[in-house]
């Protein structure tokens, strides 16, 4: 009764030694739902009650379970948690005592075989998975399910699950987990496949080249049968110098080489296999590179992102944000890349203008500000029909005071981000006297947006660990509009990283895909004198069923960190941070590692000995224009580069 | 014999002055740590009654690339630890716990929305953090009361939209907030985590949440049951009677009066002035302005005073690419002692040990 004396804490410089709180009862085990009362007093090393002192409650667990200050505890959550029991002794604080409660896992009700069929064909496998579920259909986490066949000469269980048909007949898979048992009557059927029409879509191909495969069952007749078909495939590659996987393949039949050789197609049901060999041969034989065209230093201040664009005065121009600095948008003659020049300069009351986007008409360009002394950061509009002379012609902050980090800007209306976990839909229609027309916020708990990309009435929001959502703003596919954003599609992966998203509609294919690029600095950010090291890539996510959305390939540098993207044709241009401005092929079909693939056309590494912080690439947002590649460079500026042959090897 | 004397003289004057010498006290060192919202660092400060010189720069935050913006900073009550809160996350912010002795992150615990001023009360042993939550829709918001020792939040009490001055009675028992867009002045019970009073500040009460006061700040007298709000949009103080609950005083101040502190001794009222960019030093009792002092840089923000009463360390954020800095008052002179420059936009700051 009294073991929660034997635990009070003892807290230097109070009167721990002498008294103690006695909390009973000391433990307990509680239902979820369940409640209970605590008492508690505080007694002196004789055991007498301490006048003037007082106890209070507190959890360290209040979503788990709740105590009222009086001590009436609630069971919420299974777990095992602590309860305070506090002193106060003449209003100043006293010992504690810890209470432990301990809420049981809820009781396991059945057991669940994911992915057992009715029937299998001898000498095929699938792979079951078991569950363990309590009374709430909820997956019982801690317990695990063992698998067993009852007659190991009809089917055959691995540890991993996977139950393979060794003969026709009858048998029982049996699942145990949590104290429960339950059963699957699977019924084993000869295999009826006597031979394997396998063929290629082609013969030859380049790596990256998607090629698809058909293997069909064929019975003694001839005939086509239902029995699945497993494919593998083993490789010649023409580079044996210690060469790591080559290829990849899935189980519908598509292949994907990462290296040039000979592939082996595999395909196999029970005991009958066929094989077919196409050649796969280097992607890019001929040999691009990026060669720097221009270069506008910023040294001075980090430089955040760029929008290039067509004045209405037939010139191209350029706007540049900085980073951590005075608050200043940069404007640039870009006409000419070779010659970039800077023509002016805006100043807002910020330290960041992390974000720079300019109308479809070239007229309006707008800023997001953070870091404002006042703190009524929100965005800024300028007039930019004579860049040379940008004017500042409205602000806007209302609910924006916290910080706009990202916007964008289509079709009049200005998508800001706010507070975190929304963006706002600003009518800009008449910039003197923008408007909010509109809001969409992610309301799952913790849920956060970082950027937003518009494109055909669809805003692409990414949303860190809540991945990438698909909302109409005006496209008519959900309904809806700048004042009514609908959300249609969404996708999120396990990392949490997810920073940009760019759409992209494969013309080769149809395929409609979202690619989302990752932001990640697990070794910091190096603000001085010393490079930085993000990591993060791309992610491929075809969206072509908007209801089941799938992640299907990778664009993946190593040792380097993505962070804006931008996709023109079948090109695609990744902004890599310390690993440069990536240029890629995306055409055709798409499946697996591009890198890996040599879908890569070419690179290219700022650097400059006068940048923010020397010699260090760190490249922030690229965008293509006419020709060329601009990017920015958050240690450098701002940079043309252009595509070119290879010629050959140089000094 | 003279010449022995001589020198027999002049050692032990020489001794006597070498034995007044090591008796002497060590000059006085005072530290405080100071938050620099848009450069994510804070800077522990230590100043030996001429010099006030960064002694080290702590980066702080999880997110390289966003402004993160601590803001808050309190030192624990024995000094092992010291607290700081970090306002922008994804999207809520924390509370960050550090090791005094070597400003090494030892623990975190994930708030509401922009977390700012903070308190531990030496009562309850908890931590009393206001969310101060600028952004978007000005909606009540919340007082979050962590367990230092384990970095958990036990409870999340609502008080006005964007609440700010977290500050605990002297005797631990009362937390006071003062929410800036309704107008009001909060306690809440130490104990119970309850709001038990609350109080209108503007003369004329606001509709909805648009108070005229925009009280920023709330600092408790040491010695007596009197609080003292910033009425930051009336340039003005307001003394509140805790007792009575109501406002007995108002002192017409310079723009924007934003932070408040009170000398150890009672008699001194320290404000800082936002807009105006000044220090000013009120005497209490007489509910004077004995100086206005201008700060180094514009948008004056925090301020706290040395132990012993003698120094006030004044925080001011610059503007854009300024530097902030931290501006030291001489609380007997009436006049800035020293200056030093920090990060950018300095703001929070509490007394080290």
């Amino acid at each position: 009764m009294w073991a929660a004396a034997l635990i009070a804490a003892a807290i230097p410089g109070l009167r721990a030694q002498e008294h103690v709180v006695r909390v009973t009862p000391a433990e307990l085990t509680l239902a979820v739902g369940q409640k209970a009362q605590l008492k508690a007093e505080v007694v002196d090393v004789g055991g007498r009650p301490v006048d003037d002192a007082q106890v209070f409650f507190f959890s360290r667990a209040r979503r788990a379970v709740s105590v009222s200050r009086e001590g009436e505890l609630l069971a919420r959550k299974p777990g095992t948690h602590t309860v305070i029991a506090r002193a106060r002794i003449g209003g100043k604080r006293g010992p504690q005592a810890t209470v432990t409660v301990t809420v049981p896992q809820p009781t396991p009700a059945k057991v669940a075989l994911r992915g057992a069929p009715k029937q299998l064909y001898a000498g095929t496998t699938v792979r079951v998975q078991g569950e363990v579920l309590d009374e709430n259909d909820i997956v019982r986490d801690d317990l695990s399910v063992a698998l067993a066949s009852s007659d190991a000469g009809i089917a055959s269980i691995d540890a991993f699950g996977q139950v393979t048909a060794v003969a026709p007949g009858a048998f029982t898979l049996s699942g145990t987990g949590g104290g429960l048992t339950t059963e699957s009557k699977i019924q084993v059927l000869a295999n009826p496949v006597r031979k394997i029409d396998l063929t290629a879509a082609v013969q030859t191909a380049r790596t990256g080249d998607v090629i698809r495969f058909r293997a069909t069952g064929l019975d003694g007749n001839g005939a086509a049968t239902d029995v699945p078909v497993h494919y593998s495939f083993y490789a010649a590659p023409d580079d044996t110098l210690g060469n790591a996987a080559t290829g990849q393949i899935q189980q519908d039949g598509r292949f994907v080489a990462e290296t040039p050789g000979l592939y082996t197609i595999v395909a196999t049901c029970g005991d009958v296999t066929a094989r077919t060999t196409v050649r796969c041969s280097q992607r890019f034989p001929q040999k691009k590179k990026l060669v720097k065209v221009g270069h506008g230093l910023v040294a001075d201040a980090h430089t955040s992102d760029l929008w290039v664009w067509e004045g209405i005065d037939g010139r191209d121009y350029c706007v540049t944000g900085t980073w951590g600095a005075n608050g200043d948008a940069l404007f640039w003659d870009v006409t000419d890349p070779s010659r970039i020049e800077q023509i002016a300069k805006i100043t807002v009351d910020a330290r960041t203008v992390n974000d720079v986007k300019v109308s479809e008409d070239g007229t309006l360009c707008v800023i997001s500000r953070e870091g404002a002394s006042n703190r009524k950061n929100g965005i800024v509009a300028i007039d930019v029909r004579d860049p040379r002379n940008p004017k500042i012609v409205s602000e806007f902050n209302d609910e924006l005071t916290g910080g706009v980090h990202n916007l964008f800007i289509d079709q009049g209306h200005v998508y800001a981000l706010s507070a975190g976990r929304r963006y706002d839909v600003l009518n800009f229609q008449n910039a003197n006297a923008p408007s909010r027309v509109g809001t969409f916020q992610l309301f799952e708990p913790g849920a956060s947006i970082h950027d937003v990309w518009v494109t055909d009435g669809v805003a692409f929001s990414s949303n860190w660990r809540y991945g990438v959502r698909l909302v109409d703003v005006g496209n008519g596919i959900a309904g809806g509009s700048p004042s009514n954003p609908v959300e249609f599609a969404k996708y999120a992966y396990p990392s949490g990283w997810n920073h940009a998203a760019f759409p992209f509609t494969s013309p080769d294919t149809g395929k409609f895909y979202v690619f989302a690029g990752d932001e990640a600095f697990p070794y910091g950010l190096n603000v001085e004198n010393d490079p930085t090291y993000p990591r993060g890539w791309i992610h491929i996510i075809d969206f072509s069923n908007l209801k089941n959305p799938q992640e299907v390939a990778r664009y993946e540098v190593p040792e380097a960190g993505t962070h804006n993207l931008w996709i023109d044709g079948t090109t695609l241009y990744v902004a890599y941070y310390n690993g440069g401005l990536r240029v890629v092929d995306i055409s055709g079909d798409l499946m697996g590692d591009l890198y890996r693939q040599g879908r890569e056309i070419a690179w290219f590494l700022p650097t400059h000995p006068k940048g923010k912080v020397a010699n260090a690439p760190m490249v922030w947002g690229p965008q293509p224009h006419k020709g060329h590649i601009f990017f920015s460079d958050w240690n450098s500026g701002l940079w043309a580069v252009k595509l070119v042959d290879d010629k050959g090897r140089r000094r | 014999m003279r010449l022995a004397i001589v020198t027999s003289l002049a050692l032990t004057s020489m001794l006597a002055a070498q034995r007044d010498a090591s008796t002497l006290p060590a000059p006085k060192t005072y530290r405080v740590y100071v938050a620099c919202e848009s450069s994510d660092e804070v800077h522990r400060i230590a100043f030996d009654g001429k010099t006030a010189k960064v002694e080290r720069k702590i980066q702080v935050g999880y997110q390289p690339t966003e402004i993160e913006g601590p803001h808050g900073l309190t030192v624990g009550p024995n000094g092992e630890y010291w607290y700081l809160s970090i306002a922008h996350g994804k999207p809520f912010g924390l509370l960050y716990k550090y090791r005094t002795s070597d400003d090494e992150l030892v623990g975190e615990c994930e708030l509401g929305m922009f977390p700012a001023t903070m308190q531990i009360s030496d009562a309850t042993g908890l931590l009393y953090c206001v969310n101060f939550n600028l952004h978007g829709r000005m909606l009540p918001s919340t007082v979050s009361i962590v367990d230092p020792e384990e970095m958990v939040e036990v409870a999340r009490t609502p008080t006005g939209p964007m609440p700010h001055g977290s500050r605990v009675s002297p005797d631990g028992l009362f937390h006071y907030s003062c929410a800036m867009m309704s107008g009001h002045l909060f306690e809440i019970d130490a104990t119970t985590f309850e709001v038990v009073r609350d109080l209108q500040l503007d003369v004329e009460p606001p509709e909805g949440h648009q108070s005229v006061a925009k009280p920023t700040w709330v600092q408790p007298h040491p010695t007596k049951r009197l609080a003292y709000c910033a009425l930051n949009g009336k340039a003005a103080v307001a003394e509140v009677d805790l007792d009575k609950w109501v406002v007995v005083r108002r002192f017409q101040t310079d723009k924007g009066p934003y932070n408040l502190e009170v000398t150890p001794d009672g008699e001194k009222l320290i404000v800082t002035y936002k807009t105006a960019g000044k220090i000013g030093v009120w005497d209490i009792e007489s509910g004077k302005e004995l100086a206005a002092i201008p700060s180094t840089r514009g948008v004056t923000h925090g301020v706290v005073v040395s132990r012993d009463g003698r120094y006030a360390f004044v925080t001011a954020e610059g503007k854009g690419a300024e530097p902030g800095v931290v501006d030291v008052v001489d609380l007997r002179e009436l006049k800035k002692v020293a200056s030093v420059d920090v990060g950018l936009q300095a703001g929070g700051i509490a007394l080290g040990h």
